[in-house]
């Protein structure tokens, strides 16, 4: 029976006008933001690379110069972008495209694109993941309201209950013949965006994973929408109320939800201003912190230390370079300060944005939306690895070329040299983003949200049959 | 003499809508190859039987029963052996006539093939070229034709219309109501509200009158002759009766 339900849903839908009209216009539209996408992402990674490269000659050539000023030089990193980012370029646009690491300080991203972006842009982007996570439910609304309601009014419902035909039978029978029919507009998208993707660039396997996850999880998300479609039809008398609703239901869960939360999250848990922020560390750096004392007290006693160590009364006669290693004393402070309100501030970070997904019980698209990012290596977890990656690469040049420092001059003197080999010796930043499992591992609570969602789903698709009458 | 056992049956059925009494105290039998009209105006409560057959709607008291048992019991059951025909036969608008048939068959338990299924509507008399259009295109008759296509089909016991020629012009309501009347001669019970006084007087065996939920006269058909039937009709709906 219920295969006789899935055929002939499926062959309505797809004899329904609007399923193509709407559906292509999905399509072309999908396939435009995807080319679009696509484009910039190829053209960003090129870019990252040709700078980074430029980057790293000019810091490879410079001239003798004393290896604290080289260090001065700085180096800029940049985060490379998974493939699946031109599915969705998540927080991009909002956090800065390179990190510059230089000595005595840890720096904030630099250059996002928001920031250039024309004030309109600023109130809402459309991108490739917004077809896919607004707009196609969207379809699935404008095909699914009258799904059970049309039976009633057009007196099928009394002919199929005449005919006993079981009430769970025909709602998860229109369901999957449903999901069939989208199936049509989902896998020419899918196949474009493979097809797209390969040919600009090198898929992995965890790409591939990331990529066939995302579209498991779209298809959950789909199949929510489905059966609430069919659940509302059924359970409302009229397809205008069904259709009311179900509006109401996707605008809260694609628009309201996220702002509701943000909103919420940034009242509950506000973030520094800039200007507080770096205040705040250049207070813990001169006053110090669980009682290591200032600044100064902090020097003398490492002062009186090194002089114990090297057995001399005066920092002219020690045969390091005091300079270099005072100067790597007050590094260290410093790095530990700036990774407490670096953890603060990011923790405050993922503590709105768990705020935020308490929103998500208005709807299921927070919920795929943020893994959607995940997938995409264009969270906030995915930038906090490569920023901790990068923060431990700044670790490692700045203390080599104090190590040059101070074993090439002693006491208070400043003559240490350094050359290009010397520069040419600096490692190369080479940052590889985390595979699947970490994004599972940072997704895991959106995957709980979005199957809960699911299971509610279904739940009211299973009460809907039983007040399915003619 | 034996009563012929019922088919269809209902017994002090009272059936109410809030505070509305829709039926009061039914009685009625059909038996096997008997059609039975049951006549009255709007409201009269002929509808509200039919579903109360199909267990769209449950009895307030009283009971109805097909071949002896509770529809409201039994559901699964009991539909098996009930073919239901609307006023307006609700069919699929983007399916064609074959596929329809073929649909609601494979949801009342029955595998046909294609071949079959354009046999089936050709012996309910649509065109052989209508078959694979879609529904959209038929007229009111046509999709008549598919649903007494489905209603053969079942090899039901019973069979139920509501309002079945309203609609049709005389050539088609003359080409169905000989269509029901073979399948009451071929042994089904056939329980049938309508307006149309020709028509009931023309298939029916025994017709009743119904108004305000009540059976408020019952009579042989062939015992009335066109006049009179329309004379106990109008005095009912007039209240001179």
């Amino acid at each position: 029976m219920i295969t006789a339900i899935i055929r002939k849903e499926f062959i309505a839908t797809v004899r329904d006008g609007r399923l193509l009209t709407l559906g292509c216009s999905l399509l072309l539209i999908f396939i435009g933001f995807l080319l679009a996408s696509t484009f910039q992402l190829q053209q960003l990674r090129q870019e990252k690379e040709s700078v980074g490269i430029t980057a790293k000659e000019q810091w490879n050539t410079q001239s003798v110069k004393n290896p604290h000023a080289a260090a001065h030089y700085g180096i800029y990193v940049f985060k490379p972008d998974l493939p699946v980012a031109a599915l969705d370029s998540g927080l991009r646009p909002f956090i800065g495209q390179s990190l510059w690491l230089e000595p005595h300080k840890r720096n904030l991203e630099r250059f996002n694109p928001s920031a250039d972006d024309i004030l309109a842009n600023r109130f809402g982007q459309t991108t490739t993941s917004f077809v896919l996570y607004a707009l196609l439910p969207l379809l699935i609304v404008a095909l699914t309201f009258n799904s059970v309601s049309q039976e009633r009014e057009r007196g099928t419902l009394r002919m199929l209950h005449s005919l006993g035909v079981n009430a769970n039978a025909l709602v998860f029978g229109k369901l999957l013949g449903l999901l069939a029919a989208f199936s049509l507009v989902l896998s020419p998208a899918l196949i474009v965006a493979l097809i797209l993707l390969q040919q600009n660039f090198t898929l992995s396997v965890d790409d591939l994973l990331r990529l066939t996850l995302l579209l498991l999880l779209f298809l959950v998300y789909y199949t929510i929408f489905v059966a609430i479609a069919i659940a509302a039809s059924a359970y409302f008398k009229t397809s205008r109320v069904t259709l009311f609703c179900l509006l109401a239901f996707w605008l809260g869960g694609v628009f309201i939800a996220p702002r509701l939360g943000a909103v919420a999250a940034q009242s509950l848990t506000p973030n520094p201003d800039a200007k507080q922020f770096w205040a705040a560390i250049k207070k813990d750096i001169d006053q110090g912190i669980n009682g290591d004392g200032s600044h100064e007290q902090r020097e003398k006693a490492f002062e009186a230390q090194v002089l114990a160590q090297y057995n001399v009364s005066r920092k002219e006669d020690l045969p390091v370079g005091f300079v270099s290693l005072n100067r790597q004393f007050n590094d260290g402070y410093s790095v530990r300060i700036h990774a407490l309100h670096f953890d603060r501030l990011r923790d405050n970070f993922t503590l709105q944005q768990h705020l935020t997904h308490l929103a998500s019980w208005l709807g299921p698209s927070l919920a795929i939306r943020s893994l959607s990012m995940t997938l995409a290596g264009m969270d906030l977890a995915h930038q906090r690895h490569f920023e901790d990656a990068a923060e431990e690469y700044r670790h490692y040049f700045i203390n080599l070329t104090e190590d040059w420092d101070r074993g090439r001059s002693h006491g208070t003197e400043r003559g240490a040299k350094g050359e290009e080999a010397d520069w040419r010796s600096v490692k190369d930043f080479d940052y590889s983003a985390p595979d699947l499992l970490f994004a599972l591992h940072t997704a895991r609570l959106d995957i709980v949200v979005l199957l809960l969602w699911l299971a509610l789903a279904l739940t009211l698709l299973t009460l809907s049959a039983k007040r399915l009458t003619p | 003499m034996n009563t012929p056992p019922a088919v269809l049956e209902a017994k002090n059925l009272i059936v109410n809508y809030k505070q509305h009494c829709a039926i009061d105290s039914l009685n009625l039998r059909v038996p096997k190859g008997c059609v039975y009209a049951l006549l009255g105006g709007n409201g009269a409560g002929k509808t509200t039987t039919i579903s109360t057959f199909l267990t769209f709607n449950s009895p307030t008291s009283g009971a109805v029963f097909i071949e002896g048992e509770s529809p409201h019991e039994n559901p699964d059951l009991v539909r098996a052996k009930i073919a239901y025909l609307p006023e307006n036969v609700a069919l699929y608008e983007m399916m064609s006539g074959v596929e329809n048939l073929t649909f609601f068959c494979t949801l009342a338990g029955i595998t046909i093939a294609r071949e079959q299924a354009q046999q089936l509507l050709s012996d309910s008399g649509l065109q052989d070229d209508a078959h694979g259009k879609r529904v959209s295109m038929y007229s009111k008759g046509m999709r008549q034709k598919v649903g007494l296509a489905i209603a053969s089909t079942k090899h039901a016991k019973a069979m139920l219309l509501d309002e079945p020629t309203s609609g049709l012009d005389p050539s088609a309501a003359n080409d169905f109501a000989q269509r029901i009347r073979t399948a009451a001669d071929n042994g089904m019970a056939v329980l049938m509200a309508t307006h149309d006084l020709f028509n009931a007087k023309q298939v029916a065996d025994r017709i009743g009158i119904m108004k305000s939920g009540r059976l408020v006269e019952e009579f042989d058909a062939h015992t009335v002759q066109h006049d009179e039937l329309e004379q106990k009709y109008l005095a009912h709906a007039r209240g001179l009766a």
